[in-house]
């Protein structure tokens, strides 16, 4: 039975991808170090977390069946330290909470959130709701935010991952203060390692010598490039279905293609949003204060940054969409002419192994044998003649 | 209601009595109850509780109603939510009355409830019988609820369809029918986005899901003239797939197909993928009947509808494919008014939900052996 198990449950956009990416990269280091991160797949925790709460996803839930209870099972059974770790169990409710917990037997169990502040994680999580097929404005996304009802599904999940002192009420309810773990996410501009030390100081890893080459992260995009893929997703959203979706735009063209723009504006928050969401974190942060959570890194990192220029996306004038558009085209283009390669050298293989049929085909017995099955199956006796010698013969109807 | 009553006991409270069958709403409830370990459950599940207990059926039993405040509510919706008048911590989300919660809402735990109750089921066996070796070889396509229905009956008498230099036999409808008739289908397999959006989905794209396309069916089963029949008189088709008659088919109300919609989704979270089709096979076979109207198609659909139909008849003549009825018949019917309902009532769903979950009838009937041995 594992003695502790770090279960870390968010919040999107704060480095999460390449902490998973490390620790699914390292899992033998971890082993030997008696560190389980229990993966046979780089999403296998985002399964984990799609059966525990339910939640069917675009198709990918039917890969889920039974993923919750398979990865609790691996970390009751192993002797050391476990690491759970995706950024949508922020979003489970009390019930599923309790339900996760009590699955992880009597292992000590250590809740980790990183978080960041909302002045970021607003415009981040607008560009993850383009880059999931979304072709809502910047403005309504941000009313919709806004709004205390709470009522859309993009409200309602926004807050539902990304309100620290609700999920830490909801995951941390159980659990004694020193049990809870808040990673915030450094200043911008900081120390690029900064992020991954705090981590590394709160799962234990100080030490252990991992391979720490970032291999899979979540690009940000600037603010023409998003505007253009909002664009974009208000032609195809409906029209292309999200299994063509998540190769074709979001991975080919906003994660491989867009997210090179790093010259680009970088989103941020107009002045009335900037203070609004300052004045929330403020809250937030004064809430915690005296929880007695172990923070890794400062509170004060959840107050965000001060005001900067604000590039509206929702306002980009037609020459500043033209270069990311120009980058698209000629990435698709690229894409399209690899899968005609692709396509011609299966036609080929067809036609190998037609040619090869055909040739068996040439010889006078199989054509007499041909004339003779044709002849029968034109008569329903000669149907049942053939269905008696196939079934003596053992082959398939 | 008092107003020095302790919040948080009278929840619980409430809760308490919901599990012993009871029916008041939350506003008009003012007893204590003790508190539990448990946390205590959703606006959702607690109303949904509430809607079973009105039930005539009802009350509901307290094993059920255990699972149905420990259910979640499927998706990407809104999560748990608080009641009105609990202490609010400040944070998460806002507090309802669970009276004005929508049938939306309340519809996303009734689906966990029934999927586990499918799961739980087990799919119905399939009647098989010898094949007869002096069977015709056929190859269905066109109207997925016909196919279906045709394909298990033949496979059931000893009919199997596929063999050798099979009869490509299409079964054509008004495209209207057929589209709504597709997704309804659809519903019962893997689940579907709702008819609003699917139908848009192929209006934009200008073309034809799969098994609506007639032409294109043909084709991908490699049918050529002499052996491709288009079957637009249902009357003619036993005939044509070799039987004297063939069973009549169950046309699902858009209540019974966007609730099995629902289920299949939350199915897939349940079973392996191989297992599903069974499973909402016997949810088609066994939901209740509820005399809703399958969905149709609306009218500012219908020019598009009208198009695509004139297309594949214009295919049809072209490969001169042998038609059995008349090809006219793939012409969707008129428009309907704009006042037609042309998708399912989220009220009407639930109802439906609600029934099956508190009636286990649809779950105890098991099939009558000599349906399934002959």
């Amino acid at each position: 039975m594992s003695t502790k198990v770090l279960l870390h449950v968010g919040c999107p956009k704060t480095g999460t991808s390449y902490l998973q990416d490390v620790l699914f990269r390292n899992q033998k280091v971890l082993r030997e170090h008696d560190v389980l991160y229990p993966a046979d797949r780089f999403d296998a925790h985002f399964l984990a977390a799609l059966d525990l709460m339910t939640l069917p996803w675009g198709g990918l839930e039917t890969e889920a069946v039974g993923a919750w209870d398979s990865l609790a099972a691996q970390v009751r059974d192993w002797h050391g330290t476990a690491i759970i770790s995706h950024e949508i169990f922020a979003r489970a409710t009390p019930t599923q909470v309790a339900r996760a917990l009590d699955s992880l037997g009597d292992a000590e169990v250590h809740l980790v959130l990183s978080a960041r502040d909302l002045v970021r994680q607003i415009p981040a999580e607008w560009q993850e709701n383009v880059k999931h097929r979304s072709h809502i404005t910047y403005a309504s996304f941000l009313r919709t935010i806004r709004d205390p009802a709470r009522d859309s599904k993009i409200g309602s999940w926004f807050w539902a991952v990304q309100e620290i002192p609700d999920i830490l009420d909801r995951w941390g309810a159980s659990l004694p203060p020193s049990q809870v773990h808040l990673v915030t996410v450094p200043p911008s501009g900081s120390d690029r390692g900064e992020l991954w030390r705090r981590f590394s100081h709160t799962f234990g890893l100080d030490g252990l010598d991992l391979d720490l080459a970032a291999e899979r992260e979540n690009p940000s995009l600037g603010v023409p490039e998003t505007s253009l893929l909002r664009t974009i997703n208000q032609r195809v959203t409906s029209v292309i279905a999200p299994p063509d979706y998540r190769p074709l735009v979001r991975e080919l063209l906003a994660h491989q293609t867009l997210s090179r723009g790093v010259a680009s504006a970088r989103l941020g928050l107009a002045p009335d949003d900037h203070a609004w969401a300052q004045e929330l974190c403020r809250s937030w942060v004064e809430a915690m204060a005296d929880r007695g959570y172990d923070v890794s890194g400062s509170l004060d990192d959840l107050l965000g940054p001060a005001l900067g220029t604000f590039a509206d996306p929702d306002t980009v004038p037609a020459d500043e969409l033209l270069p990311p558009a120009l980058d698209a085209i000629s990435a698709l283009l690229v894409e399209g002419a690899r899968l005609r390669a692709v396509e011609e050298r299966l036609h080929e293989e067809l036609r190998e192994a037609r040619d090869e049929r055909d040739r068996a085909r040439l010889t006078p017995s199989y054509r007499v044998k041909r004339k003779i099955v044709t002849s029968l199956e034109d008569s329903a006796a000669g149907r049942g003649t053939l269905d008696a010698y196939r079934r003596a013969r053992g082959r398939k109807q | 209601m008092t107003g020095t009553t302790d919040p948080s006991a009278r929840a619980h409270g409430w809760v308490a009595h919901l599990r012993d069958g009871g029916t008041t709403p939350w506003l008009a409830w003012s007893a204590t109850g003790t508190p539990t370990a448990r946390p205590l459950p959703g606006a959702q599940q607690l109303e949904l509780l509430r809607r079973l207990n009105l039930d005539p059926r009802g009350p509901v039993t307290p094993e059920l109603a255990d699972r149905v405040l420990a259910a979640p509510a499927a998706g990407r919706g809104k999560a748990d939510l608080p009641l009105v008048g609990l202490p609010h911590r400040g944070f998460g989300a806002a507090a309802v009355d669970p009276e004005t919660i929508s049938a939306h809402e309340l519809l996303r735990v009734a689906s966990v409830l029934l999927a586990d109750d499918l799961v739980a089921l087990g799919a119905d066996p399939v009647a098989t019988s010898w094949p007869r070796p002096w069977r015709r070889r056929i190859r269905l396509v066109g109207d997925p609820l016909v196919a279906t229905a045709t394909r298990e009956h033949l496979l059931g008498v000893g009919r199997p369809e596929g063999g050798p230099r099979p009869f490509v036999v299409a079964i054509g409808r008004p495209l209207d029918e057929l589209l709504a008739r597709t997704w309804t289908q659809r519903c019962f397999e893997t689940g579907a986005t709702p008819w609003a959006e699917w139908l848009r989905f192929w209006r934009e794209r200008d073309q034809l899901p799969d098994r609506a396309d007639l032409v294109a069916s043909v084709r991908r089963w490699g049918g050529r003239r002499p052996f491709v029949r288009v079957v637009t008189d249902l009357d003619l088709l036993p005939r044509q797939v070799g039987v004297r008659s063939l069973p009549v088919v169950r046309v699902p109300g858009a209540d019974q197909a966007e609730l099995a919609r629902r289920v299949a989704a939350v199915v897939g979270l349940r079973v392996d993928r191989q297992e599903r089709p069974g499973l909402m096979r016997t949810l088609q076979r066994r939901i209740p009947d509820s005399g809703a109207a399958p969905v149709g198609v609306p009218a500012r659909e219908h020019e598009w509808v009208a198009r695509s139909a004139a297309r594949t008849v214009r295919a049809v003549t072209r490969r001169g494919y042998s038609v059995v009825g008349d090809l006219a018949d793939l012409q969707p019917r008129p428009a309907p008014t704009s006042s037609v309902p042309s998708g399912p009532d989220d009220r009407q769903v639930l109802d439906l939900a609600i029934r099956m979950v508190v009636d286990p009838g649809w779950r105890r009937e098991r099939q009558r052996r000599e349906e399934v041995e002959r």
